[in-house]
């Protein structure tokens, strides 16, 4: 027998006491409440990446709000969503007392958190509250790694964001008739730029490409000059950067002014190349430069309404972390389409059962792997074009044709 | 090997002027102060918001507004002196480290609040092409701010040289309760000696910004690189402040060229250690009673 369905006589007895006190004290409550899922997310809502943790929740709230407006929950009476948030602070052990706190106020699941550290941790609490946990947004691979079955992820994690993006370069190098055989890297010396640096150097080959050289470098500085030389020395095909925001700057602006000559500069997972603030501040820096990162499906109908929806709702352009946000809400509304209650562990077998075609993210259906992983998901090769960042790959979602090689860096 | 090597010799002269300019300051604080500033890194961070803002705002040219950063911050730096420096003269010196550490702190995150965390950057509306000397490259922004760096400490030596007020200053260096037995008004220099200190690491601040990037924890990068010239040249000491600089910018660039990633510190960090061996008042730092 199923255990969640499994009533013993206790549990039967403490049930019917509580559901009568509850009649019986406030039942204009209880009819709202039935008629109400709550969804728990944790993300930085304070601290320094507050600005960043606004953005995945506005992405999180206008679907939501969509899903509301169209009906709610059409298989569970309709029964509309509410968000319940905590605030991580930025730091694991907080983010994990507040998904605590959610679940035992009810949610139907936690959504978050944003950062890695702080999603290896809740996964471990959902895993063990046996509470669906779908991130919004977190890239580290070693989340999905422990065979958890209550964490899923539809954003690409590390590895399939550095394996298709490779892909799409070699694509890109087909297409135009300009081979790529050597790579150089720099990459911020922590974590993240180390880890899709490995995954670089180990994927390369498969797509006929050889990292020559690796130079990883300090975010703590005021000066990339002799990093830059290192790569420019290599004569390299193409110059791939993993890092922040400010580096990437730092990098862009002395690869101008050192002259490097290579056929293309492009981020994986960079946190500044197709970020608008750069390409707003800079335009002329930002132009041309590749990256692969998460987006969304420029050609899909349904994306161009919610980017407009968003504008109209945060008077801002929708960010690449909202649409994320916004598509693991979707996923989990389609989970509970087809659960039919709100019962934790039936939550879970519908997203692990998941096969959701409507979507606005550039890959075909969204379905998760025995490890929780959005089976099918992929970067976006962008390349900023006259100040806005274009999709040019995989060729299926590309809006425009990529500049390829560059001419500024190919004098 | 010997184009990256003299590529990182110059790149590590030219950020090495900027490194000296901010220990300057700092140095010139701790002089006369006798405290640790080390709210010095951030009061260089807004004074890149301040160029920043001037520039994308009021369109002043980023090395323009050196001269109404400069004055600004030197006010600015007398009033935080007044403010929250002088009424805890006399208390014990842990206390005065952690007033300026919670200073830094307060600024930092009131930064991060009005700014936020993404970094922003300018763009000089002229072209400034880089300059070759042989295979080397020679960013013309980080040329500028080498020698305005130059300049600024030549201004500031001479004025503590010729000047009643820059000896009084030194005097009050040097033998603080004598100079006020001979009738220098100390408590004075304290505030003139900070919104100096505040003024040239701000100005330092504008110097770098057509080339680095404005955002709440850049101050950071110097803040420690600061606090080990000081040390290195000697507390206090003018030249050793100037000559910690280079030092240190030198031994960066060419920890880069030949060590990976954040290891690029680490000759700093060694020369600092050998420098506190075997001259523990830094390279030109008098031994001090």
């Amino acid at each position: 027998m199923d255990r969640s369905t499994h009533v013993s006589r206790r549990s039967f007895v403490r049930g019917a006491g509580l559901a009568g006190a509850a009649v019986l004290g406030v039942p204009t409550l209880l009819r709202a409440q039935a008629r109400e899922i709550k969804v728990g997310h944790v993300h930085p809502l304070s601290g320094p990446l507050a600005f960043d943790g606004g953005l995945v929740v506005n992405g999180m709230t206008l679907a939501v709000e969509e899903i509301n407006a169209a009906g709610g929950i059409k298989s569970q009476g309709g029964a509309k969503l509410v968000l319940s948030g905590g605030d991580s602070q930025g730091k694991p052990e907080v983010g994990t007392a507040e998904a605590e706190r959610l679940i035992r106020e009810g949610v139907v699941a936690v959504l978050g958190p944003y950062q890695s550290p702080v999603a290896y941790n809740i996964s471990q609490l959902a895993e063990k509250e046996k509470t669906p946990f779908v991130i919004t947004v977190a890239v580290a691979d070693n989340i999905t790694e422990r065979g958890f079955e209550y964490t899923f992820r539809v954003q690409p994690n590390a590895r399939a964001m550095t394996v298709k993006s490779l892909d799409h370069l070699a694509e890109l190098a087909k297409a135009s008739g300009t081979p790529v055989k050597t790579l150089a890297m720099m990459h911020e010396d922590g974590l993240f730029g180390t880890t899709v640096a490995g995954h670089v150097e180990k994927y390369a080959k498969n797509v006929g490409m050889e990292l020559a050289l690796r130079v990883p470098y300090s975010l703590r500085t005021a000066d990339v000059t002799t990093e830059v030389t290192k790569i420019k020395a290599a004569k390299p095909d193409v110059v791939i950067v993993t890092g922040y925001f400010g580096d990437a700057l730092l990098i862009a602006r002395t690869a101008t002014e050192v002259r490097l000559e290579t056929k293309a500069v492009m981020g994986i997972s960079n946190g500044g190349f197709s970020n608008p603030k750069f390409l707003a501040d800079q335009k002329e820096l930002s132009d041309l430069i590749l990256d692969g990162n998460y987006w969304h499906n420029p050609k899909s109908e349904r994306a161009k309404q919610v980017m407009e929806a968003y504008q109209k709702r945060f008077n801002a352009p929708m960010s690449s972390h909202s649409v994320q946000a916004y598509s693991a809400t979707m996923v989990l509304r389609d989970a509970l389409e087809r659960a039919g209650g709100t019962d934790r562990a039936k939550v879970r077998e519908a997203l692990a059962k998941t096969n959701l075609a409507d979507h606005i993210l550039p890959q075909g259906p969204i379905q998760f792997d025995k490890t929780g992983e959005n089976a099918n998901a992929q970067s976006a090769l962008l390349q900023n074009q006259g100040g806005k960042t274009v999709v040019v790959g995989p060729a299926q979602f590309a809006e425009a044709k990529a500049v390829f090689p560059v001419p500024r860096w190919s004098r | 090997m010997t184009a990256l090597l003299w590529q990182a010799t110059i790149s590590g002269v030219l950020i090495g002027g900027v490194y000296a300019l901010v220990a300057l300051g700092l140095t010139l604080v701790f002089g006369v102060l006798r405290i640790i500033n080390f709210a010095h890194g951030t009061l260089m961070m807004l004074g890149m918001y301040a160029t920043f803002f001037l520039w994308s705002l009021a369109g002043v040219d980023p090395y323009v507004s050196v001269v109404i950063v400069g004055p600004a911050f030197f006010l600015a730096g007398m009033f935080i002196e007044r403010l929250v420096i002088a009424p805890n003269r006399g208390a014990p010196e842990s206390n005065q480290l952690l007033l300026t550490l919670g200073l830094a702190l307060f600024l930092e995150n009131a930064a991060l609040a009005a700014f936020r965390a993404d970094p922003r950057s300018l763009q000089l509306g002229y072209r400034l092409p880089p300059i070759l000397l042989g295979e080397a490259v020679v960013n013309v922004p980080r040329l500028v701010a080498f020698l305005a760096s130059i300049a600024l400490a030549v201004l500031l030596w001479l004025f503590l040289r010729y000047t009643d007020t820059g000896k009084a200053i030194r005097a009050a260096a040097e033998e603080r309760e004598g100079a006020l037995l001979m009738g220098i008004d100390v408590r004075r220099l304290d505030s003139l000696a900070f919104g100096l200190g505040a003024a040239l690491v701000a100005v330092a601040g504008s110097l770098v910004t057509p080339f680095l990037y404005v955002a709440p924890d850049v101050g950071d990068v110097f803040n420690i690189l600061a606090f080990v010239i000081v040390v290195l040249g000697g507390m206090g000491s003018f030249l050793g402040a100037l000559l910690g600089g280079f030092v240190v910018g030198l031994a960066e660039s060419i920890g880069a060229a030949v060590l990976p990633g954040s290891l690029k510190q680490l000759p700093i960090f060694a020369l600092f250690v050998l420098v506190l061996l075997f001259r523990p008042n830094g390279l030109l730092g008098r031994a001090r009673g």
